[in-house]
């Protein structure tokens, strides 16, 4: 999956997968985890977002399961 | 203020290698300034220098104040006075480089020095001799590199302890990074067996990785053990479990034989029929070994004891005649037979005149044949011998991965291998090592002209201080004849106290992190034969990634900051975080839906990746392919 480098304290990168609605997440610890069944939408969300940890924390941890890459 | 701010104080007592200074009145405690670099004065594990005449004598401080006071004057001395015990290390010439050992002794009144950067430089410093890397630095001065011999490293084998958490696998991370030097040695080999599967992320660039369940996208290898390369010994209590006298000679001569019929249909020019024996690693089926066991115990016949033969098997035949099932080998399915029926009249079917009591230990080898967590031992892939012992591959082409690959280090990761025979296992891989650089010692590709680094990490769990298993019997032989083969070994472990104190003695080298446990501590002491007890004694208060290094491959004992890898090529044993802010787990998020089902699915699989996870090696071609 081809992530995207964004500014933010804790994450490297980002990337989506459309057709199996996942979304990768790189943190700075060099660490890659994909979230499952995440909606383009949320992703596109994500992407625009200000704060990329803030959003992850309120919109995305909690609500879908993950496993380490 | 002195005149010579590097003045400590006088010696005023000398037994032996140790020395008793008496601090000077004038003798700042605390902090003192030389050059610009500031020095803490009077620091247990620091260096002292004592000069006489042409030479300096060099020692380390192993105590401090009032019960550093020589014993006699105990009594007599008010605790005004302030002291330090040293013991004496070695010596250089005013200009030249430092040596072990000591030529002559200080006497009383000969004054005592504080150690600079210049003069540690000239301890420890030797940067450009190519056998020596860079693996930290001084604890006590960070300009100051802490150096290697892998020379004496490898050949004089070493051991790395230390509690958990005290950084020991970031640690041998760092360590065998800069011993995979690529522009530096590239022709290094180590091979790391990894109990638990840590090192994999940390070394990835660095290492091929073999694994029983590998994961593709990470270019991991499978790995395999053939069960023909072991000896009769080794195979044994892995397949059929311990036999009696006669079971077992039966066992050997129809292991032999199919090893014969092997040589027989595929010659090899270096074996024939006079020199193989049981333990030549010449393939052979297991499969039809336990076929035949099988029929050969269970089997009815339509006649009795000596005309019994593979003709008289009494198949159970359904309604056409034909057999229901005459079983095959690979499959490890076993053949219907007719029922005993001695009956007067009807066919008479007899039971089998063999007198071997097999039975039990052939229906638990069927089921280790059939169960896929051993296939890596039973079906190892291109080197599974079919029912005529032939195999795709040879050996050597097991070997060359092994120890040839593109990449200086290989992990054997056994974290999915059943716990029952991982003892075995790994006796069997250290000793299908050792044999082949045994043997193969003179040749460019064997251990005398490229050594070998064996890394055996949690080595505490299959080299006990009581067990006499096969593993510990290998090490024993790797640690006190692999210097001659060019076999070094290197034993990990957080429980020193626990690994047979022979092994943990031949180590030459000792890397030691923080340990608490005074038993621990007291045998890694134990084990070192340097008079410098005073060092060891910091052991409990090393900070993490600090480590004590005594031996051979350092001129001195030296008190070490090692150099961490990056961030994100630490091993994978990094404690998990139970409030974790940064990632994305931990207790301080709210709990999402679950699914235990993939749970169940993946431990039936026995494999930790999970299944819905995107494949992303078929996304990586094609950037490579837009790229080029």
């Amino acid at each position: 999956m081809n992530r995207i480098p964004v500014e933010s304290s804790n994450i490297m990168s980002i990337g989506y997968d459309q057709v199996t609605q996942t979304l990768e997440v790189e943190f700075h610890k060099g660490r890659i985890y994909q979230y499952f069944d995440v909606p383009q939408a949320v992703y596109e969300e994500f992407i625009c977002a200000g704060s990329k940890g803030a959003y992850l924390a309120t919109q995305i941890k909690g609500y879908y399961r993950y496993a380490r890459v | 203020m002195p005149k010579n701010p590097t003045l400590l104080g006088t010696v005023q007592d000398v037994q032996g290698a140790t020395i008793s200074i008496e601090l000077s009145e004038d003798t700042i405690t605390g902090l003192a300034f030389i050059n610009g670099h500031g020095y803490r004065i009077g620091q247990v594990s620091s260096f002292v220098r004592i000069p006489i005449g042409y030479i300096d004598l060099f020692g380390i401080v192993s105590q401090v104040g009032a019960s550093a006071l020589p014993e006699r004057l105990s009594l007599s001395e008010s605790h005004g006075h302030r002291w330090m015990t040293v013991q004496l290390i070695g010596e250089s010439y005013q200009r030249g480089e430092f040596k072990r050992g000591l030529s002559q002794f200080p006497t009383i009144g000969d004054t005592a020095h504080l150690v600079t950067e210049q003069d540690l430089a000239r301890i420890y410093g030797r940067p450009d001799a190519p056998n020596f890397v860079k693996i930290g630095h001084l604890a006590s001065a960070e300009s100051i590199p802490a150096l290697i011999d892998i020379n004496k490293l490898l050949t004089r084998h070493s051991a790395i302890v230390g509690a958990t958490g005290a950084g020991k696998s970031t640690t041998v991370a760092g360590l065998l990074l800069s011993l995979a030097d690529k522009k530096k040695y590239p022709s290094a080999r180590i091979i790391i067996i990894d109990i638990h599967g840590e090192y994999s992320s940390a070394l990835n660039d660095h290492a091929t990785v073999f694994r029983i369940n590998p994961d593709i996208n990470k270019n991991e290898e499978p790995l395999f053990v053939p069960y023909w390369a072991m000896t009769f010994d080794e195979l044994l209590p892995i397949t059929l479990g311990s036999l009696d006298d006669a079971s077992r000679g039966a066992l050997l001569e129809k292991i032999m034989s199919l090893k014969l019929a092997t040589i027989a249909s595929h010659p090899m020019s270096e074996i024939s029929s006079n020199n193989l024996t049981v333990d030549t690693p010449i393939p052979f089926s297991l499969h039809k070994l336990w076929f035949d066991l099988h029929c050969l115990i269970n089997a009815t016949h339509t006649s009795a004891g000596s005309g019994q033969s593979a003709d008289t098997m009494a198949f159970e035949l359904d309604e056409n005649g034909n057999p229901v099932q005459i079983g095959d080998a690979m499959k490890v399915i076993a053949p219907r037979f007719k029922p005993q029926n001695l009956a007067s009249g009807a066919e008479k079917i007899y039971l089998s005149g063999s007198a071997l009591n097999l039975r039990r230990p052939l229906e638990s080898l069927a089921s280790k044949l059939r169960d896929t967590r051993f296939d890596f031992l039973f079906r190892p892939g291109l080197w599974t011998p079919n029912i005529e012992g032939k195999t795709e591959e040879d050996l050597d082409s097991l070997l060359e991965k092994w120890f040839g690959g593109p990449q200086p280090i290989t992990i054997l990761d056994l974290s999915g291998v059943p716990i029952m025979i991982l003892t075995n296992l790994v006796s069997v891989l250290l000793r299908i090592v050792y044999d082949s650089l045994f043997w193969g010692r003179n040749l460019s590709e064997g251990g005398r002209e490229r050594p070998i680094l064996i890394v055996l990490e949690e080595a505490h769990v299959y080299l006990g201080q009581n067990d006499t298993g096969p593993a510990a019997a290998v090490v024993k032989k790797f640690v006190k004849e692999g210097r001659k083969y060019g076999i070094g070994a290197m034993i990990v472990s957080q429980r020193p106290s626990e690994i047979d104190a022979t092994i943990l003695s031949q180590c030459g080298t000792i890397f030691s992190m923080r340990l608490s446990n005074p038993s621990d501590r007291a045998h890694v002491t134990g084990t070192v034969s340097d008079n410098l007890e005073g060092l060891f004694n910091s052991l409990p208060i090393l900070r993490i990634g600090e480590a004590i290094i005594v031996g051979e491959a350092v001129h001195l004992p030296v008190r070490t900051i090692i150099d961490p890898p990056p961030a994100n090529r630490r091993p994978d044993s990094c404690d998990p975080l139970v409030y974790d802010n940064s990632g994305p787990g931990g207790w301080n998020r709210e709990k999402e839906k679950s699914d235990y089902t993939e749970m169940v699915t993946m431990w039936r699989k026995q494999q930790y990746r999970s299944p819905r996870l995107v494949d992303n090696a078929a996304e990586i071609n094609r950037t490579d392919e837009v790229k080029e």
